[in-house]
């Protein structure tokens, strides 16, 4: 009977992983999801020589145009939630919750810390430790992929149509090439776990970017493709589909699909950050360095300080990413769609299998 | 910026550098953060510090900052009252001539002292198309394009047709835009 009730460790393992989960939660819906508006049209600004949305304000107080948000969201849940004549009800409803649901899961495999034994209790940041890491980003972000093109099917409208056989054909190829330029970095370090790679990069010579400079390029490109914003939004080119395949969603149901563009945007930093930035590591500070550095505050909450450096690390070097992503997405023009498939299919894919053979040749050389 | 112009070459051949597109890409990234950081530093600092024109954006607040007008700028047609209290107007009808919206109707008149004055001087707001010919017209400096630009709009366009106690305005407030006219003029016969 005794073996029944809950164990304090299983409490412990159970407050951890709802701890992690709100964490990440509150982090991508509360925090970026919101905010990453903002960024986009106050960053946008700044590139163009322009101040941005200032105008909303509470009582006088404009917080530099953050309320811009608050109006976005009345707004998008006063609208008329329209569904187009001779459209598939049910699929139409469904696609955005496919198109956000998967950008918010793939945060999971992701680790934003390492191992802190705190009171005794081994706590691993990350919610789920699989075995097979990022390969669960590939798989759900694929699925990801289904609410566009659902979408773009279900909306009975030639735009949404046309943005959704677009967004087919361009995940599919840069799936292709986005997982052959991963496989350099599981032949460096020997594994497909998120956690074991970033445990890994605790040395600064060791950081992804540094072992697989091609790959890091082919990846970040791939990772651009795939998050359908502005050099590769094809699927959703304004000037040629109206918006793609959203053209048909109103209200809360497009801000759905406008959040999935974000919070992909922060899976993205997420993953490069954890393959190839060295995830949660200072540079040339080991974990075992900062947890001596805290000593002063004892066991318990030298490892608590050590913690929170290291989260704070990680999402700081999510959002310098984040700024990237929005730099290159405000910077360049949107390719022609057989430019699109000429650098997925012609480009990447070969330098990918040629930077498996680089990669193969260099590490048989150095043992 | 101005005058200066650079020609576009649209037949250009990439050469093997562009055509790798990274170092391209990181160019141009470079050239939006070239514009976005000192604008953010300008901007933040402008915004703590109280200083609009710390801020480098050429944007303007407006309702809160007003433009700085140019003395060429033509906004409402005035009539200039002389420093006596009269208006300068004698009524010649120079400018209802050559008015090409045919928006100003005069009704001249005499003083008592011989000289003209109008004894009505009707300017209709909501079909003069501020071309400032009637300033051109007139041999007496007495109607002039002001700068104002603010409170012409009317929601009826009865309330835009202005009359003579509408239109005046007193010399000293037009100085600039008198000595401007004037510069303009010797400037034509100068040249």
């Amino acid at each position: 009977m005794a073996d029944l009730l809950p164990s304090t460790e299983m409490l412990a393992s159970l407050a951890e992983m709802m701890a992690k989960i709100v964490f990440i939660f509150t982090m991508n819906m509360g925090v970026f999801a919101p905010l990453l508006g903002w960024v986009e049209r106050k960053q946008s600004a700044l590139m163009q020589d322009r101040i941005g949305a200032n105008r909303a304000d509470i009582l006088g107080f404009t917080v530099f145009g953050l309320l811009h948000t608050l109006t976005d969201a009345i707004k998008l849940l006063t609208k008329e939630d329209f569904i187009p004549q001779g459209a598939d009800r049910p699929l139409h409803y469904l696609a955005p919750f496919i198109a956000v649901v998967p950008s918010l899961v793939a945060f999971a495999v992701i680790p934003f810390g390492g191992h802190y034994n705190l009171w005794g209790h081994d706590t691993n940041l990350v919610i789920a430790d699989l075995d097979v890491g990022i390969l669960f980003v590939f798989a759900i972000a694929s699925i990801g992929t289904y609410g566009s093109v659902i979408a773009g099917w279900a909306s009975n409208n030639n735009w949404s149509l046309l943005g959704g056989i677009r967004v087919g054909a361009q995940m599919l190829s840069y799936e292709v090439a986005m997982g052959l330029s991963l496989v350099g970095v599981f032949m460096v370090y020997g594994s497909l776990r998120l956690t074991d790679i970033g445990v890994a990069q605790e040395n600064f010579f060791h950081w992804g970017i540094f072992l697989q400079p091609l790959g890091f390029l082919l990846f970040a490109t791939c990772a651009l493709a795939e998050n359908k914003r502005t050099p590769f939004d094809v699927p959703e080119a304004e000037a040629e589909l109206v918006a793609g395949y959203f053209t048909e969603y109103s209200g809360l149901k497009f801000a759905m699909f406008w959040m999935a563009e974000f919070l992909e945007m922060v899976t993205i930093s997420g993953v490069l950050v954890a393959l190839f930035f060295g995830g949660w590591h200072i540079p040339f500070v080991t974990h075992a360095g900062l947890v001596k550095f805290f000593g002063f505050l004892g066991t318990n909450f030298a490892q608590v300080a050590t913690m929170l450096v290291h989260v704070t690390v990680f999402w700081t070097k999510v959002l310098v990413w984040i700024f990237v992503l929005m730099l290159i997405r405000w910077t360049l023009p949107r390719f022609r769609y057989d430019q699109v498939m000429k650098l997925g299919w012609k480009i990447i894919l070969p330098l990918s299998i040629i930077n498996i053979f680089i990669t193969g040749a260099v590490m048989l050389m150095v043992k | 910026m101005s005058g200066t112009y650079k020609k576009v070459n649209r037949n250009v051949t990439l050469t093997l550098w562009e055509r790798m597109y990274v170092f391209e890409v990181v160019r141009g990234v470079l050239i939006t953060a070239g514009h976005f950081f000192p604008n953010f530093v300008s901007v933040t600092k402008a915004y703590f510090g109280g200083k609009p024109a710390d801020r480098k954006i050429m944007t303007i607040y407006y309702p809160e900052e007003k433009p700085v007008l140019p003395e060429a700028y033509r906004g409402k047609v005035v009539l200039v009252r002389a420093k006596d209290g009269r208006e300068k107007c004698v009524a010649c009808g120079l400018c209802e001539v050559a008015c090409p919206a045919k928006c100003i109707s005069i009704v001249g008149g005499l003083r008592d002292d011989g000289t003209r004055y109008p004894v009505t001087y009707t300017l209709n707001g909501a079909v003069c198309i501020f071309c400032g010919l009637c300033e051109e017209a007139c041999p007496e400096e007495a109607i002039v394009m002001s700068d104002r630009y603010e409170g012409l709009c009317e929601y009826d366009r009865k309330l835009m047709i202005y009359d003579k106690e509408a239109l005046l305005v007193p010399e000293e407030k037009l100085g600039k835009r008198l000595a401007y006219i004037r510069r303009r003029m010797y400037g034509k016969w100068n040249y």
